[in-house]
């Protein structure tokens, strides 16, 4: 009687464990990775855990243009062994009981580290649980919890995106294989909705915005009432995981010469295998490969700080003109223009059925359009009212001359702001369009006449 | 034994109220006082509920324990009483029909009203809501116009708004069936005037869900195909807790939303917001004054 019930009790226990794979996260690697030799593998994925670390140990690398800390500060005031002021603009709202301070000699090295006990926003003065081992001198710099927005973001994310995102921004978290479109996979770096021009990374604010309105149409949700230091928490590491994602995409791609089918090759054409490993081993013994490293880091690292500056934005130079039949009219003209083909896509009426649609595309083995991430792409049927980038002129100007990033739609790089404007305010009639035409006597009465009433009979959905 | 077994069932009723009356000071209540005055009407029919089936349950559970000591001091070796034989008392069977059905014919009609001030359309406060945007909000409408301020669209898993919009002299448009080119749209941000009855148009684009303001005790489901008008009105200016209350799917958790309820000001204001922000062409308010200058 008593070890039966013992034993009842014990596989109590284990129930709560046996659902819900209480195993910790880890990082998963993309196919190239996987297709490499083992030598290979091993290296891509020691540089990855130094300058990244893992889902729950993640390291803050002070290459990447982020904003890994609350505050990245100086000491003001007279410091003291418990009390401290920092200059700061103004105080981000996280810094709080409990966060942690590290203050930096002038080589960056760690002076002393403490802990906030009571922490006065008003007078930026933070006072310490203990005293700190060597007081700071008025200008140092010091860094209030280091590390912590990535921390926050780690949370947040691991909260309401991993089941879609995946762990390592991977697109393919549980909940993934439901969905289409697809969650985004970070790791190429591309975003589609973006305000800046082609050749930019996505700005912090565009990837706020998707996550504050989320993403009408798809089942991207929207998270609008995270506070916006939750947000921007989110923001960096999401932009941490594309980094990441994008450094061992170059490395894996670099590195191809080491994938088992190549080496195989190498070896049938009578190279040894050990000779091919220990000049890649000699390589990494020279520092060769972590030059390399550092500077394809250098350049994701560049290519997102550039995108954040107000040079990388999508210029419009012209306001909007205003809609009218005969602005509607010449953007309809240049819809079907043959050589800016929206119509190729977008088919003549709109209802994205355009002739590319079921077109072989070349190295494809099903007719359509694919996007980067290799998943087959339907142009917008633009009859649905539904706007995925945002519904502002601005985002439609946008999507026109930078294109939707990452999938086959057009840009239009050198067309006047004015040609911009017409295809936009025709964009944005295609949905009234056809009861435009034919509407007219009931749809007017029901409505007051100043308002220019449109009333369509079928559904427009509204998002 | 027998007596040990006769206490246990005449505690566990004393356990029972015990319990409940102790509940509430733990929070175990109510998300609030109710916010709406129709909410505070709907609490009142609650606690009459409440105190009915109270005191139907203590009635019954003194009868059971009753019965209960009784029956077990029946089988004492001394006692030798007999059973009463009830089955079939004609007498006995009327009186546990009749009354429950008197109670239950009571509450139906008693709540009647609340029923219909909340979902008969005729009853709806419409002059109030129709001052509301007349007066107020400088709407500019006729009497064949929605009474509604936005149609709230729900879908997996988000709520999607739509306001009217503002002509092009600012005067505020009445809300159509259809999206309108100067429609306003928002997720899961409900803005409303406080302190007055006002109107949303419920849709679903997907699966049922339900439209649950918890603190205004207002829940209606939302039902693909339909277009159910739903009213409310909020005591307060602060914000409140928009959630879905029909298991949608596995998002459902998700559907987290807030209702502001603000001032007729705060409120115009917000769409004018909105009006900036949705009709925004990416050229800066200063640049765009400076052409007008030239
Ligand atoms: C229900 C699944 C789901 C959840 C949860 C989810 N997303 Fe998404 N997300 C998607 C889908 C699907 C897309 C792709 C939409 C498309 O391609 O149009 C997407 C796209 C994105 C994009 C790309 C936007 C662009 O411009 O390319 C970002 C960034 C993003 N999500 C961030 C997040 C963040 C951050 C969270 C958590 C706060 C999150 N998502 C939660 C499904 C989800
Ligand atoms: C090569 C094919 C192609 C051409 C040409 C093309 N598009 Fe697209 N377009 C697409 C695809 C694919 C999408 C869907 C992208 C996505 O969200 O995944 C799209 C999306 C859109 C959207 C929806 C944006 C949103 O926010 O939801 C608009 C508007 C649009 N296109 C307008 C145009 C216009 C105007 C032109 C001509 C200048 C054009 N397209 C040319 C393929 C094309
Ligand atoms: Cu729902």
């Amino acid at each position: 009687m008593n070890t039966r019930s013992t034993l009842i009790i014990a596989s109590l226990g284990l129930l709560p464990m046996l659902g819900c794979g209480n195993s910790t996260p880890q990082f998963s690697n993309r196919q190239e990775f996987h297709e490499l030799e083992p030598f290979a593998q091993e290296y891509v994925g020691e540089v990855l855990e130094t300058y990244f670390g893992t889902p729950t140990e993640s390291v803050a690398w002070e290459k990447l243009p982020l904003k890994f800390h609350y505050a990245d500060t100086t000491v003001a005031g007279e410091p003291t062994g418990r009390k401290v002021q920092f200059s700061l603009t103004d105080a981000p709202t996280q810094i709080g009981s409990g966060t942690e301070v590290v203050f930096l000699t002038a080589e960056q090295r760690n002076l002393a580290s403490a802990r906030i006990r009571e922490w006065d926003a008003e007078t930026r003065t933070a006072t310490f649980e203990t005293k700190l081992a060597n007081i700071p001198s008025t200008g140092a710099s010091a860094l209030i919890g280091p590390g912590a927005v990535l921390k926050d973001g780690r949370m947040l994310y691991a909260e309401h995106c991993q089941h879609c995102h995946g762990v390592s921004g991977d697109g393919a978290g549980p909940t993934a294989q439901y969905l289409n479109p697809r969650p985004r996979d970070y790791r190429l770096g591309k975003f589609k909705f973006t305000t800046t021009k082609y050749e930019h990374r996505a700005q912090r604010g565009d990837l706020a915005r998707v996550i504050e309105e989320g993403i009408p149409g798809t089942y991207m949700p929207s998270f609008k009432l995270l506070e916006p230091a939750e947000s921007e928490a989110i923001v960096e590491y999401v932009m941490w995981l594309s980094m990441r994602g994008e450094l061992e995409y170059v490395l894996t791609t670099l590195l191809k010469e080491y994938a088992s089918e190549y080496v195989a090759q190498r070896v049938a054409d009578g190279e040894s295998y050990e000779a091919i490993r220990d000049k890649f081993l000699a390589d990494i013994q020279s520092g060769g490969m972590s030059d390399t490293v550092q500077e394809q880091a250098g350049y994701i690292a560049e290519a997102w700080a550039a995108s954040q500056t107000p040079d990388a934005l999508v210029e419009v130079k012209v306001k909007r003109i205003p809609s009218s039949p005969e602005s509607i009219a010449r953007g309809r003209q240049l819809f079907l223009d043959a050589n800016i083909k929206c119509s190729q896509c977008h088919g003549e009426a709109g209802y994205g059925n355009g002739p590319q649609t079921y077109s072989m595309m070349p190295d494809a083995d099903i007719p359509g359009l694919f996007d980067d991430w290799g998943n087959p792409i339907k142009p917008r049927n633009l009859h649905t009212g539904i706007f995925r980038g945002g519904r502002r002129p601005y985002d439609l100007f946008c999507r026109i001359r930078a294109s939707v990033k990452g999938t086959p739609m057009t840009r239009l790089d050198a067309l006047p702001d004015e040609d911009v404007w017409h295809l936009v305010n025709y964009v944005y009639s295609i949905p009234y369009e056809e009861e435009i035409a034919g509407a007219g006597k009931e749809a007017q009465a029901a409505a007051p006449a100043e308002a220019e009433p449109v009333q369509p009979e079928k559904e427009v959905a509204s998002n | 034994m027998k007596w040990f077994w006769c206490l246990f069932f005449a505690l566990a009723p004393i356990l029972a109220m015990a319990v409940s009356i102790a509940s509430p000071g733990y929070g175990w209540w109510f998300p609030s006082e109710a916010a709406s005055p129709l909410g505070q009407r709907i609490d009142d029919l609650f606690y009459m509920i409440l105190m009915i089936t109270t005191v139907t349950f203590i009635g019954t559970q003194i009868g059971l324990v009753y019965v209960l000591f009784k029956g077990a001091r029946r089988t004492d070796a001394d006692v030798n009483e007999k059973a009463w034989f009830s089955h079939g008392s004609h007498e006995l069977e009327v009186i546990w029909s009749v009354v429950p059905a008197f109670i239950l014919l009571f509450i139906a009609l008693y709540q009647l009203d609340v029923w219909a001030d909340y979902r008969v359309k005729n009853l709806f406060p419409r002059e109030e809501m129709s001052k509301l945007l007349e007066e107020k909000l400088h709407q500019k409408r006729t009497e064949h116009d929605s009474l509604a301020l936005a149609e709230v669209t729900a879908r997996q898993f988000e709520w999607r708004i739509r306001y009217p919009g503002f002509d092009a002299d600012g005067h505020l448009l009445p809300l159509m069936p259809e999206p309108q080119p100067t429609d306003l749209y928002a997720v899961n941000d409900l803005h409303m005037p406080v302190k007055v009855p006002v109107m949303i148009n419920l849709k679903s684009q997907d699966v049922q869900h339900s439209f649950f303001l918890p603190e205004l005790r207002v829940k209606q489901d939302a039902v693909p195909g339909l277009v159910i008008p739903v009213w409310f009105e909020a005591n307060h200016q602060r914000s409140y807790a928009l959630l879905c209350a029909e298991l949608c799917g596995w998002g459902h958790y998700k559907m987290k939303a807030q209702l502001v309820a603000e001032s007729d000001e705060a409120f115009l204001e917000y769409l004018h917001e909105l009006h900036e922000q949705q009709f925004f062409d990416g050229v800066a308010a200063e640049e765009a004054s400076d052409d007008e200058d030239e």
